[in-house]
């Protein structure tokens, strides 16, 4: 499996405190890594730079053997990268399906103005709506601040979904999920691997990462100090002592 | 009740609308003349100067914007453009340009100062409030520029040159603010700009993540609101035979309450060109209609202190009932 993404000697520091020192971290074409970790790990803090939400303090990204630089999230979007955070970062007035287009918004007639396909964007906000699990009969025309927490996770989901980003990383995806839309996150993850994709999976749920997974990766006080974990091989319990640093 | 009588309870141009409808009755039955011919034609002639302004506002407030230099920008540009003609330094069509072209850098430096420098809007826009209107006042020495013989310009005719519908005497500006309303409601609700424009004042950082260019949706919406100022002011000053250089004071809060009486979210977000076209005429409607009853025109300012805190709270409580999916 070729590596997709490789981050290398990536540090970050804010004044005399390091949440991240020296991490390096690999993921292969069509692998879903499992990131774990305490609160205050650092998984956060290496998510936002591999999604350009905030610079690195040292340290190189490489996307294909590649070095490329991520100054900003719209960098990040344009190399295939694509995150979803607990928080959507979705526009509560507007609706689901121009929530889901915009910045890339499908057009008809003449380019110059502007005119939105607004039938082909509900068409599509409708099936992909279902693919992610809600089953309600949501209109697409709904603005997103009237959904639910997990229907707004949802939405955000089926965005990167519709997009065919390379690398999907999902920040707590299945916070404040129902079981139904929770099982329909998890479907796309896997699916997501199945049609050529790679994820980054961070959850508090272990038994959520446990189910998806191939690989899963420890941080711990802004180090990795597991990188090779495999799901198959290794019970729930051993994973949580690595995070706790319980060893024994 | 019907889910279609929910909705459109919900839409934000609801409140307004029935309460335009309710001060139409009102003033028609205590004063028969409020729906003469002659009345609805002079009020017509005023309303769609202001509301060519609130129009653009529209969308500079729905992008999470406003602009306090409208009122100074509707003083200045005739005053320019009158400057410009009467001195014989250029035609009334250059002229014209030059003063619409003036506005619109000014809009284009308060959307950068805004945008750039991460200034507020309110203190850049009050800041050239005083700057263009101290031009104004500096230029004119205070004393209005002449334009009583512009009426039979052709661009005086074109902008608003009057005739008459079944009795009714209309004026170009009505078909200018028709046009402006139709095109700027499209704009907001069909196309990707009006998406962009409400993405940037509902999550400007989500809308950043998207890839939508906010800062320059914002400084095109600052020069769009400016120039719409400049050219509402030289209709007037060709309406009244008058450039004068304090024309339009106080007409920045005006329209700004003729928008968000409209329905149009002050945090940005979410705006209505229909909403903000009732808002232009309840106010309007008021000024005109408490004078026709007999109220003192003194206390009109109650009666619009009413409004914006009775529409405000109707606002805020359709959008609870909203949040709450009721």
């Amino acid at each position: 499996m070729g590596a997709l993404i490789q981050m290398q000697g990536i540090s970050k520091s804010y004044g005399p405190v390091h949440a991240l020192e020296e991490v390096d971290l690999t993921v292969g074409e069509r692998e879903i890594i499992g990131l774990l970790g305490d609160n205050g790990a650092g998984k956060s803090t290496l998510i936002k730079i591999l999604s350009g939400a905030i610079p690195t303090s040292s340290g190189t990204i490489a996307i294909r053997g590649e070095r490329v630089s991520i100054n900003s999230t719209s960098d990040a979007i344009s190399q295939g990268i694509e995150t979803i955070y607990q928080d959507s970062a979705l526009v509560p007035e507007l609706s689901i399906a121009r929530n889901l287009f915009l910045g890339r918004e499908p057009l008809k007639g003449p380019a110059f103005l502007g005119w939105m396909d607004q039938g082909a964007m509900s068409e599509v906000a409708r099936s992909l709506l279902k693919e992610v699990g809600i089953e309600k009969d949501i209109p697409p025309t709904t603005p997103i601040g009237s959904l639910s927490g997990g229907e707004r996770q949802s939405v955000a989901i089926a965005r990167a979904m519709y997009f065919d980003s390379e690398l999907i990383i999902l920040d707590e995806p299945t916070n404040n999920l129902g079981v139904a839309e929770t099982q329909g996150v998890l479907r796309f993850v896997r699916n997501a691997r199945d049609s050529g994709h790679s994820c980054i999976f961070i959850a508090h749920n272990i038994h959520h990462v446990f189910q998806v997974v191939d690989r899963i990766v420890v941080l711990r006080h802004g180090r990795v100090v597991a990188d090779d974990i495999d799901p198959a091989q290794t019970s729930v319990e051993e994973v949580e002592r690595i995070i706790t640093g319980m060893e024994g | 009740m019907p889910s279609f009588v929910k909705r459109l309870i919900s839409k934000p141009e609801f409140g307004p609308f029935v309460l335009l409808l309710a001060m139409v009755f009102i003033f028609w039955e205590l004063n028969p003349a409020f729906l003469s011919l002659r009345n609805i034609s002079n009020t017509l002639a005023f309303t769609v100067e202001l509301g060519l302004i609130a129009l653009a506002m529209t969308l500079l407030m729905t992008s999470g914007e406003f602009d306090l230099s409208v009122g100074s920008l509707f003083g200045f540009s005739p005053v320019l453009m009158w400057t410009l003609y009467n001195t014989g330094i250029a035609s009334i069509e250059i002229s014209f340009a030059i003063a619409l072209a003036t506005a619109l850098g000014i809009g284009l430096i308060s959307g950068l100062f805004v945008t750039r420098l991460k200034i507020p809007s309110f203190l850049v826009t009050l800041g050239m409030l005083l700057v263009v209107r101290g031009t104004a006042l500096y230029v004119t020495n205070g004393f209005p520029q002449r334009t009583w013989n512009a009426k039979d310009l052709p661009l005086a005719q074109l902008l608003v040159g009057d005739f008459t519908v079944a009795g009714l005497r209309l004026h170009m500006s009505l078909l200018w603010f028709i046009a402006a309303a139709v095109l700027l409601s499209i704009l907001l609700t069909r196309t990707k700009t009006g998406n962009w424009i409400q993405a940037s004042g509902g999550n400007a950082n989500a809308a950043r993540a998207r890839g939508v260019d906010v800062n320059r949706t914002k400084i095109k919406l600052f020069m769009l609101s400016a120039a719409m100022a400049g050219f509402a002011g030289v209709i007037s000053s060709i309406r009244t035979a008058a450039a004068n250089p304090n024309s339009g004071t106080g007409y920045e809060l005006e329209v700004i309450a003729m928008v968000v009486i409209g329905g149009t979210a002050l945090t940005g977000g979410r705006g209505t060109i229909i909403g903000t076209v009732f808002g232009i005429f309840i106010l309007r409607l008021m000024r005109n209609g408490i004078v026709l009853i007999g109220v003192p025109g003194l206390a009109y300012n109650i009666f619009i202190g009413t409004i914006i805190l009775a529409m405000m709270a109707l606002h805020s409580w359709l959008d609870r009932r909203h949040q709450e999916g009721g």
